[in-house]
């Protein structure tokens, strides 16, 4: 809303200077949000908030500043006394949407330009002058916050205004020349054919006033709020009037803007006044609200004195009863917003100023906060994936579903079961994430094309699936991709980024205390983004948690990534809780010395090291304490179809020091049961 | 015979003085100690000096050897420790080469500043709820006293899911979650995603919001206002000021929003602050007895604040960010800032 200094001056006789007058404003609720200095006038923007329609005028703007600065607020009651005869009748077929339509004909009208006083004034408010009689209707809507409407009465068929719905009628068109659908339910000015304005929004070209009009008729009305929103937003059209109605306009200052405006009109324009028609189906039942001074200062938290309390309310327009240790307030017809104890301690905390509220602390009884164990679970995982040199990444809950064609998931595949959003902003927005993956491939690509090289992210975040519940499953994830540049550095580790990945989700399981997992490349569908030869599934307890492996090579293609890329992802982090060991136990450090002994094995090339060690352990598995692979090698003198295993195995008893005898025995066994079960031959 | 000793003591003694190398300390230790050396062959000749004179040559030549076998041992220790010294020298390495780090993982900077918020409020007594990011309307606006046709739906651009789900536009839906699931007193946070349809330089359509809110039968506007100060002046420093201005949000009364002292500026004006000294950073109030109602809390028992935050606002000022959009495009060159 926009106020000019020197306007709200007509009405309160302040001294601040502009800029002292705007934090004025803005420490009472009305924020400023640019001054303009224009001509000799100097003009505020304020944002008004919904709740306060009354100041969505200049009125009620210097209404404000009276009651913040003390100064009496100059009304300028207009008065019509010479009105001859009486308008048209009024019929209100819809009462509920209409509670109160004003009218008054001014007959005998000289349409023409406004004088430069009026003209200059709406548009330093941001409103184009086009002729007096419309311009006066918006100088007494900027003045009053009343939107009014002038009808070229010579065109309302039958003289008569009616006022109900749409009902049958499909179209119309409005005052800018726009023919616009219709609902049944939007409520019309009608004349005593055909609709002549869309109620509270927009009249109606058939009826506009023009330079050949001679007598008007001026609409001054209180609509319902509720209907009026609903049909600017079907009609996708908002204007200074409905901005005004789906507020709430003041119930009892409808015909004093109509007054003013017939006045400023004749004053203007020329022409007679005739005298008001005022339908008032539903006549303002003002409420009274009851509270006590020690509620008001024990809210607030502020010694706020009886005689402050009961002058703010009156310098508001409020009327006051004191009753015993409290007061019955009425709210003026303009503060629709205010119903209830807590409207009315608002209004003496905001006069009284927010500033001059002290700061204390509430006292309160102490209690323990419940374990949030799926935080704590994010934290822990956040915590190992930063400690593996990950950096975390945020990315929208949105997708593009084209990005799961880029993952080949299968027609039925859990993910691509979407929820799709109904106003996306862009094509990237048009459903909810069922995966992490795709925005993470996509952080590799703007790196990768920025020039980046070697990157490890993860982003722990929440992915959205179908229910049979109104609401969807939110379910939190974690997605980690490793980008790995053999030439970036001196420091060289030659070994496949797969097995960087594997060890840093194993650290990960190790640090969410989880014994019981397992990788598996047989038993489950491999992710058909992933490497066939280089992935595995992630098996936690038994169950399939998530997925691990090298991108496939044609989907890194189509994502234009080049180089070592893998990636991992864990699709419920809550599914990891019931395999966390909660409590830790200490083990007694072993008392007796460890011996060890080296093997080194040749094996086929598809006998997995995991067999290896089953084997290996099968032999007596309270004594091997552990087994190091320290080798994997392939090629010569190795047949082609096989690979040499070197391990470092350690026996130790907890009972007693173990003999030399006694080991050579168990590692010949452990020869013998790999050459039999798995036809290893010893390495020489 | 005594004069002897005495001038081979003070030659051995002047030549181990000038040795220079562990090899010349050697060749002493033999022309003196050695089978044949000086010193050697006066004890041997010891035989020859008459028996009453015996014992003080005897003491005399034994002094002298020690005498001497400690000088030798000391310039021997000397060489020794400047030889290991200067053949570990040369084995020195290129200090300067880089090392060999392990990679440095980051968390996101909304992570870091909503983990320093969460911590603040924790050590208040305050504990950590959650709510769904795809909500009721009931929950995300009805609850919160903003019905169907109600103006205030307009100061937030909704996503929505269908007619009556939508992608929550705060953290507020949590308020009465939280409330229907348990009783005063409380003293929550609820940190998450929230979504508006908006899109530009400083409006993303995804983002990150704290709530925190307070119930009990005694809380005043004045603890709000104690509370927040804190909050701030753990954030931004004990020197930065807030400022409260009365606003409107349809589940508090009253409202306010909450200004601080330019970060930028300290007050004096700048183009963070648009000159005003102040910066807006999060709205608040006391929550409004209709949402205790919707709750199903007696509002003339409960009184409590409430108030709502966007972390990458803070994020923004904390770390002098100019463009919101920066945090979601995860360029690793911005993420690895801080």
């Amino acid at each position: 809303m926009k106020a000019s200094y020197n306007w709200l001056k007509e009405f309160v006789d302040f001294s601040e200077p502009p800029k002292e007058l705007a934090h004025v404003l803005t420490m009472a609720g009305f924020e400023v949000e640019a001054i303009e200095q224009i001509n000799d006038d100097t003009i505020f923007d304020i944002g008004i908030t919904p709740n306060r329609p009354d100041c969505l005028s200049i009125r009620g703007i210097a209404r404000e500043l009276s009651a913040i600065l003390e100064i009496p607020f100059n009304a300028l009651h207009p008065e019509i006394t010479d009105s001859k005869g009486t308008g048209p009748t009024v019929d209100i077929s819809n009462s509920d949407l209409c509670s109160r339509y004003s009218s008054r004909l001014v007959t005998g009208v000289r349409p023409g330009p406004s004088p430069q006083w009026l003209s200059k004034r709406l548009e330093s408010h941001g409103i184009r002058s086009t002729s007096n009689i419309v311009d006066i209707t918006n100088y007494v809507l900027l003045e009053f916050g009343q939107p009014l409407h002038a009808f070229d009465f010579d065109k309302l068929a039958g003289k008569k205004i009616v006022v109900k719905k749409a009902g049958s009628k499909k179209k119309f068109s409005t005052l800018d020349d726009v023919e616009r659908p219709l609902h049944k339910d939007m409520l019309l000015i009608w004349d005593a054919e055909k609709p002549v304005a869309i109620a509270g929004v927009m009249g109606g070209k058939n009826t506009e006033v023009s330079g050949s009009t001679t007598n008007i008729l001026l609409e001054s009305a209180f609509f319902k709020p509720a209907s009026i929103r609903r049909t600017s937003k079907a009609l996708n059209l908002s204007t200074e009037s409905s901005y005004r109605f789906e507020r709430g306009v003041d119930f009892n200052g409808v015909t004093m803007a109509l007054d003013r405006a017939a006045h400023l009109i004749a004053d203007i324009a020329g022409g007679t006044v005739s005298g008001m028609t005022d339908n008032c189906p539903e006549p303002f039942r003002p409420q009274k609200i009851s509270l006590t001074f020690k509620k008001i200062q024990s809210y607030i938290g502020a010694d706020i004195g009886e005689a402050f309390v009961i002058n703010t309310l009156i310098n508001l327009g409020f009327k006051t009863d004191k009753a015993g240790e409290g007061i019955t307030v009425t709210p003026p017809s303009f503060r629709n917003d205010v119903s209830g104890d807590v409207d009315i301690i608002e209004e003496i905390a905001r006069i009284y100023g927010y500033d001059n509220i002290p700061s204390t602390l509430p006292i309160m009884q102490m209690s323990a906060a419940p374990v949030h164990r799926s935080r704590s679970l994010i934290q822990t995982v956040r915590k190992s994936f930063t400690g593996s040199g990950f950096t975390e990444v945020i990315n929208y809950s949105f997708m593009n579903t084209e990005s799961l064609d880029i993952l080949q998931l299968p027609k039925d595949d859990m993910r691509r079961k979407v929820i799709y959003v109904r106003n996306p902003l862009r094509k990237e927005e048009e459903a909810m994430r069922t995966t992490l993956v795709p925005a993470l491939l996509n952080n590799i690509s703007l790196n990768l094309n920025r020039g980046e090289r070697s990157m490890r992210f993860f982003e722990v975040s929440k992915v959205f699936l179908p229910s049979e519940e109104k609401l969807p499953h939110e379910v939190v994830q974690v997605a980690a991709v490793y980008h790995k540049d053999m030439d970036s550095s001196i420091w060289q580790y030659s070994h496949d980024g797969f097995y960087d990945m594997k060890g840093i989700l194993e650290n990960l399981l190790q640090e969410l205390k989880i014994k019981d997992y397992r990788f598996d490349h047989e038993n489950y569908a491999l992710e058909p983004y992933l490497h066939p030869g280089k992935a595995c599934s992630i098996i936690v307890s038994g169950e399939r948690i998530g997925s691990l492996g090298t991108i496939h090579p044609g989907v890194a293609d189509m994502l234009g990534i080049k180089g070592n890329l893998n990636v991992l992802e864990v699709f419920d982090l809550d599914r990891l809780i019931g395999a966390m060991q909660m409590k830790t136990v200490f083990a007694p450090l072993p008392r007796y010395p460890y011996a060890e002994r080296d093997v080194a094995v040749v094996v086929g090339d598809d006998v997995m090291v995991s067999s290896v060690r089953n084997e290996m352990l099968s032999v007596h598995s309270d004594i091997i304490e552990s087994i190091n692979l320290f080798d994997v090698y392939k090629g010569k003198p190795i047949p082609k179809d096989k690979k040499s295993l070197a391990f470092s195995i350690r026996f130790r008893s907890a009972e007693r020091t173990l003999t030399d005898t006694e080991v050579d025995e168990l590692h010949a066994l452990i020869i013998t049961r790999l050459k039999e079960n798995l036809n290893a031959e010893l390495r020489s | 015979m005594l004069n002897d000793i005495e001038s081979i003591k003070s030659s051995a003694s002047a030549e181990i003085d000038k040795a220079q190398s562990l090899k010349e300390v050697h060749d002493l230790k033999v022309k003196y100690l050695g089978k044949k050396g000086i010193l050697t062959s006066k004890i041997k000749s010891l035989g020859s000096v008459p028996p009453e004179d015996r014992p003080v040559y005897g003491q005399t030549l034994n002094q002298t050897k020690i005498f001497i076998e400690k000088l030798l041992t000391g310039q021997e220790e000397k060489f020794r420790t400047s030889e290991l010294d200067s053949s570990l020298r040369n084995q020195r390495i290129d200090v300067s080469i880089p090392g060999c780090r392990s990679p440095l993982g980051r968390l996101h900077p909304v992570t870091q500043v909503l983990e320093e918020i969460i911590t603040i409020f924790v050590s208040l007594g305050f504990t950590v709820e959650e709510g769904p990011e795809i909500e009721l309307d009931f929950y995300n606006f009805e609850a919160l006293n903003m019905p169907q046709d109600h103006p205030a739906r307009d100061m937030q651009d909704t996503f929505y899911i269908s007619d009556d789900v939508v992608l929550r536009t705060h953290t507020s839906p949590v308020q009465v979650r939280t409330m229907q699931k348990s009783t005063p007193p409380m003293r929550v946070i609820a940190p998450g995603k929230v979504y508006r349809c908006d899109a530009d330089v400083s409006h993303i359509p995804m983002f990150h919001q704290l709530e925190g809110f307070m119930v009990d039968k005694n809380i005043r506007m004045s603890d709000l206002k104690g509370v927040l100060e804190l909050f701030v002046h753990r954030v931004f420093g004990p020197d930065t000021s807030i400022r409260l201005r009365p606003s409107f949000f349809p589940f508090t009364e009253p409202s306010a929003e909450i200004d601080i002292s330019c970060v930028m500026c300290k007050g004096s004006g700048c183009n963070v602050c648009s000159s005003t000294g102040w910066i807006e950073i999060l709205g608040a109030g006391m929550i409004n007895p209709r949402v205790y109602e919707m709750a199903g809390y007696d509002p003339d028992l409960y009184t409590g604040f409430a108030f709502g935050l966007g972390i990458e606002r803070v994020a923004m000022l904390k770390y002098s960010i100019n463009d919101i959009r920066l945090f979601m495009e995860n360029d690793k060159r911005f993420l690895e800032q801080f």
